[in-house]
């Protein structure tokens, strides 16, 4: 007898033959209603946060060409107005970023001035965990996405929240959830030979472990498990024809798991490797640097509308602090403080939020004095964009939504 | 839910007939009450379980000889061979064997292409290298010599890490290059942004011949050192206008860590590093560009320089509790009391921050042989690369799979630490991702791909590969160099790339690659020469249990769960068809190879 998948589904499963199947069926099914579940609390939207990390110059990614002191605060690596693409008669961006000039100009991109907060920390790692927590100056252990996760989707789905690096991030620690963090999605497999698969796949119980380590790697198991095979199978259906420029970051992954389907509703990626750390010679490898990000980002929304999903997914940008506003002896910037944000997608009301921090009043480090709070720009992703209302438990305070989704 | 699957399940079920009952596997450690007490455990505590511990983390692990050798000497002596070193000779271990790469005129080696261009525009010539009078592309060669040195120094590079991975494997003084390789993660100069060899070979030998020794000195002979004053930007750090990239780092990442100094502290002390800059290997203080002038530093005014403000730095009581609580997370366990901790710092202290009597100290101590410390610790992915070829009896790290791309796809690259914070270890050492290719690293040392290729003896990338297909065809350079992209529109960044007047950039970095595989020395291939049936069979084992279990003992510290050794054990059983192994001693590797793959996959393998 040869069923097809309507008549097992009307006549029932007999037989000891579809036992496993069976088992593994109601596994998946099972997953995907819990996954359903979380949906209805995240209302379906995709966040994807891109880390640019190593402290991204600003005021030279957006130029604050009609402003004098800028000028004066940087003679030598200051970029000229007619070298900038203007947004207006104050800002234009960095010449290598066509991409967000036009995202911007198709009302797609919000920019967020001056995001930063009291007491900053000119260290990149102190500076990058307060980001990461959303507790700057605190202890907290477990990341604002990871915390996200926990609060719209407490039961746990697998697969819920999604860290492409090759390392997990702090932002995604999360209490409930086990990230799935990898890198290389060809090699997120378990290579086997086919007399080894069973006792590779076999997910038998420890109990109850006293050593840490060993239930956390236990635990990382599981989810490796639970992963892997998704992610592959996406990867290598996943043929784009948008060009994501040279570095592309891990945004092709991304939408690789978004077309699949994958129940993702976090998504967390960096530039990595404090690439934006520029103290010398900053301005050829900053504009290249900026071209990357812009044409990675560009791309991606372009590969949302081929997807499809374009109207489901949110990027929003950082870096863990800005730069000096004058430019130090060896034409780059030291560690700074307030910095811009970005937020793109379909349904971002583009625009700019928030004040410009002032170039001639700086503290006495000669850093921008901060005018938001960046935790703002993240209760605007948790209740505007994911329609999660309460943010002051999960940010520890009361920090006003900008609207900038229509 | 759990998966139900009939395979296993079938397996496991004809297994549990033929068991007999799980001895106890688990390695030994000492009562619970030990942990946090620094009391020296004595020679009626000492036994063979605890003599391998020891050798884990004092180097990187060891074959059972190794192991009953340190067993049969009282605790003391044990760690008095792993870490005064000193007298154990080592001069049969070969220096590194240079290829020769590094020409006249590379240095100083300037900080990118457009630099190195411009240079070259405004005095006919860089890197050694005269512009062309006339014709096409008359920048060519500069730029040629250009990716040339970056592509060896890459590769050459690689082979120091080669030797380096061949010492820690062999080296009569393992905690030597375990040493090595804290200070190297401590430090973390990387070779992107060095870009010299020559420069990263002579810091580890400063960690090798001062690992053990006194950090003060350690510290300043790092901040006199050309590859960290490279890393660092320390040599654009001039008076009138300081750099505090390296003055922050000093505090921040290599002494006392993040709070206990202020913004003004920082911009202090850099200008009391001013001027300290070097000349090829070389390190100068120029004085012109040197800040004399009165600074105040951590509460102490004074016309310091930087030696001085190393001293007031080590005179933090701060300073000794950092430096010897990173070295207990490193060799001990990653939780660690601030009470601890402070007793770690006041021995560094009162030896006048002398290594070696603050690591005697830990690996004597009741602590490091409590349960919290033994079996708990998640090994990087050097250490499990060498000691799983220590494990196997190695005497030489395979040259496939490649050591530095697989350590590296582990998320370790020696002389490559990602950030100036070196690698994060502990926990952060496992991804989901991660955890399936340290199972993927086993099976290729165990079943070596017929398909390798050597990294080191191919274009580097596609791109460089793409262009070198084209000029061979016979392609132009400017059509050889086109970039290959897909369809649709072409991002910014693909069309700016290159502008091939005065040069062409991708043609610079074929051949650049080009000259480098001609002159870095081919790093050996063979594989891992792996005999397991015979270091089975030399156990006289009867039965399929008693050698899953051999294997188990001796590849891991923290055995894995009944029912995987059941499953392990039925898995054998299938693979020879029969438990007796009398019966199956003549065809056992490939059986023996796969349940060691079964078991290197398994989480617990990971733990050190």
């Amino acid at each position: 007898m040869k069923l097809n998948r309507r008549d097992v589904l009307r006549t029932g499963i007999t037989g000891l033959s579809m036992a496993a199947s069976t088992a593994l069926r109601v596994g998946v099914f099972g997953r995907a209603a819990a996954a359903l579940a979380a949906d209805a609390e995240s209302n379906g939207k995709i966040l994807v946060v891109l880390e640019l990390s190593g402290g991204n110059d600003g005021l030279n990614t957006l130029v604050p060409y009609g402003d004098d002191a800028y000028y004066k605060h940087r003679p030598k690596i200051g970029l000229a107005k007619k070298s900038v693409r203007p947004i207006d008669e104050h800002f234009g961006f960095n010449r290598g970023m066509v991409g967000f000039e036009r995202l911007y100009k198709d009302g797609k991109l919000a920019i967020v001035h001056g995001c930063g907060y009291d007491n900053p920390s000119f260290s990149h790692f102190s500076s990058m965990a307060y980001w990461h927590t959303a507790a700057p100056n605190s202890g907290e252990q477990y990341g604002w996405v990871g915390r996200l996760a926990d609060t719209i989707a407490p039961e746990a789905p697998p697969n819920f929240l999604v860290n492409i690096d090759s390392h997990q991030s702090l932002a995604v620690r999360s209490r409930r959830h086990v990230p799935v963090v990898f890198d290389d999605p060809n090699k997120f497999t378990r290579d086997s030979f086919f007399d080894e698969t069973a006792v590779l796949k076999s997910t038998p119980d420890a109990g109850k472990v006293s050593n840490p380590s060993r239930q956390f790697l236990l635990d990382t198991a599981r989810s490796a498990k639970d992963a892997s095979t998704l992610v592959q199978e996406a990867w290598s259906k996943y043929h784009s024809p948008v060009d994501y420029g040279i570095v592309g970051l891990d945004l092709p992954k991304v939408a690789a798991l978004i077309e699949a389907g994958m129940p993702t509703r976090l998504y967390y990626t960096a530039y990595r490797n404090n690439a934006f750390d520029t103290h010398v010679f900053q301005n050829d490898v900053h504009q290249r640097l900026l071209t990357y990000a812009s044409d990675a980002l560009t791309a991606f929304l372009q590969d949302l509308k081929r997807i499809g999903r374009a109207d489901d997914v949110v990027v929003m940008a950082f870096s863990e602090f800005g730069r000096r506003v004058p430019e130090n002896v060896s034409l780059g910037t030291d560690h700074g403080s307030a910095n811009l944000m970005f937020v793109a997608g379909n349904k971002v009301k583009g625009g700019q939020y928030g004040v410009p921090p002032s170039l001639t009043k700086l503290d006495e480090g000669d850093n921008l004095i901060h005018t938001t709070d960046f935790r703002r720009v993240y209760a605007s992703m948790i209740s505007g964009w994911l329609g999660h209302q309460d943010t002051s438990e999960l940010l520890n305070g009361t920090f006003q939504p900008f609207p900038m989704f229509g | 839910m759990r998966r139900v699957n009939p395979v296993g399940a079938l397996l496991a079920a004809a297994a549990v007939l033929a068991l007999t009952p799980a001895p106890t596997l688990a390695q030994t450690a000492g009562p619970a009450a030990w942990q946090n007490d620094l009391t020296p455990i004595t020679a009626k505590d000492w036994n063979r379980d605890l003599a391998a511990h020891l050798l884990e983390r004092a180097g990187f692990g060891g074959t059972p000889a190794e192991i009953d050798a340190l067993a049969k000497m009282t605790p003391a002596q044990a760690i008095a061979r792993l870490v005064r070193y000193e007298g154990t000779d080592i001069s049969h271990l070969l220096p590194f064997d240079e290829s020769g790469i590094h020409d006249p005129g590379l240095e100083p080696f300037p900080p990118s292409r457009p630099a190195v261009t411009d240079l070259a525009k405004k005095n006919g010539e860089a890197l050694g290298i005269k512009v062309k009078p006339t014709g096409n592309r008359r920048l060519q060669p500069v730029v040629d010599e250009f990716f040339y040195w970056l592509r060896a120094s890459v590769l050459e590079t690689n082979r120091v890490a080669y030797w380096w991975a061949n010492r820690m494997l062999t080296s009569p003084r393992p905690l030597q290059e375990k040493m090595a390789l804290f200070w190297h993660g401590h430090y973390a100069v990387n070779e992107p942004k060095v870009r010299d060899y020559r420069k990263l070979l002579a810091e580890l030998q400063l960690y090798e011949n001062h690992g053990t020794g006194n950090f003060r000195d350690l510290m300043v002979a790092m901040a006199e050192d050309p590859g960290m004053l490279t890393f660092l930007d320390a040599g654009v750090n001039v008076k009138g206008a300081p750099n505090e990239n390296f003055a922050r780092e000093i505090m921040e990442m290599f002494t006392m860590g993040v709070g206990h100094y202020s913004e003004k502290d920082i911009r202090e002390a850099a200008r009391a590093f001013t001027g300290w800059n070097y000349v090829d290997l070389k390190f100068v203080v120029n004085k012109d560009q040197h800040d004399d002038g009165v600074k105040t530093f951590l509460g102490k005014t004074g016309n310091f320089d930087g030696v001085q403000v190393i001293d007031i730095i080590m005179q933090q009581p701060v300073t000794a509790d950092y430096i010897a609580g990173k070295l207990y997370r490193f060799f001990v366990r990653q939780d660690l009391s601030p009470e601890l901790q402070k007793k770690l710092g006041a021995v560094l202290r009162d030896s006048h921050y002398e290594i070696s009597p603050l690591l005697e100290a830990i690996f004597l101590s009741r602590d490091f042989y409590s349960p919290a410390s033994v079996g708990t610790q998640i090994k990087s992915p050097v250490e499990l690369a060498v000691s799983t070829y220590k494990k196997l009896g190695l005497i030489t790290i395979p040259g496939a799979p490649d050591f530095n791309n697989a350590t590296a796809a582990l998320g370790q690259r020696l002389f490559s630490p990602p950030t100036v914070a070196g690698w994060a270890g502990g926990r952060s050492w496992i991804t989901p991702g991660l955890l399936l290719e340290r199972g993927n690293f086993a099976r290729d040392v165990l079943f070596p791909d017929i398909n390798f290729v050597a990294p080191d003896r191919v274009a580097a990338s596609e791109e460089v590969r793409r262009v070198a297909d084209r000029i061979r065809q016979g392609m132009d350079i400017t059509k050889a160099t086109i970039p290959d992209t897909k369809s649709g529109e072409m991002a910014e960044s693909n069309m700016s790339a290159d502008r091939d007047e005065d040069f062409n950039t991708r043609y610079g970095s074929f051949r650049g690659s080009q000259l480098a595989l001609e002159r870095v020395k081919p790093i050996p291939r063979d594989t891992a020469q792996v005999h397991l049936a015979k270091m089975v069979l030399a156990e006289k084992p009867k039965t399929t249990t008693q050698v899953v279990d051999y294997l188990i003992r001796r590849f891991m510290r923290v055995p894995p769960s009944d029912d995987v050794r059941r499953e392990l054990v039925a898995f054998l059983d299938h693979e020879l068809g029969t438990s007796d192994i009398s019966a199956a001693s003549t065809y056992l590797e490939e059986p023996l190879r796969l349940v060691l793959h079964l078991i290197m996959s398994q989480p617990e393998y990971q733990l050190s």
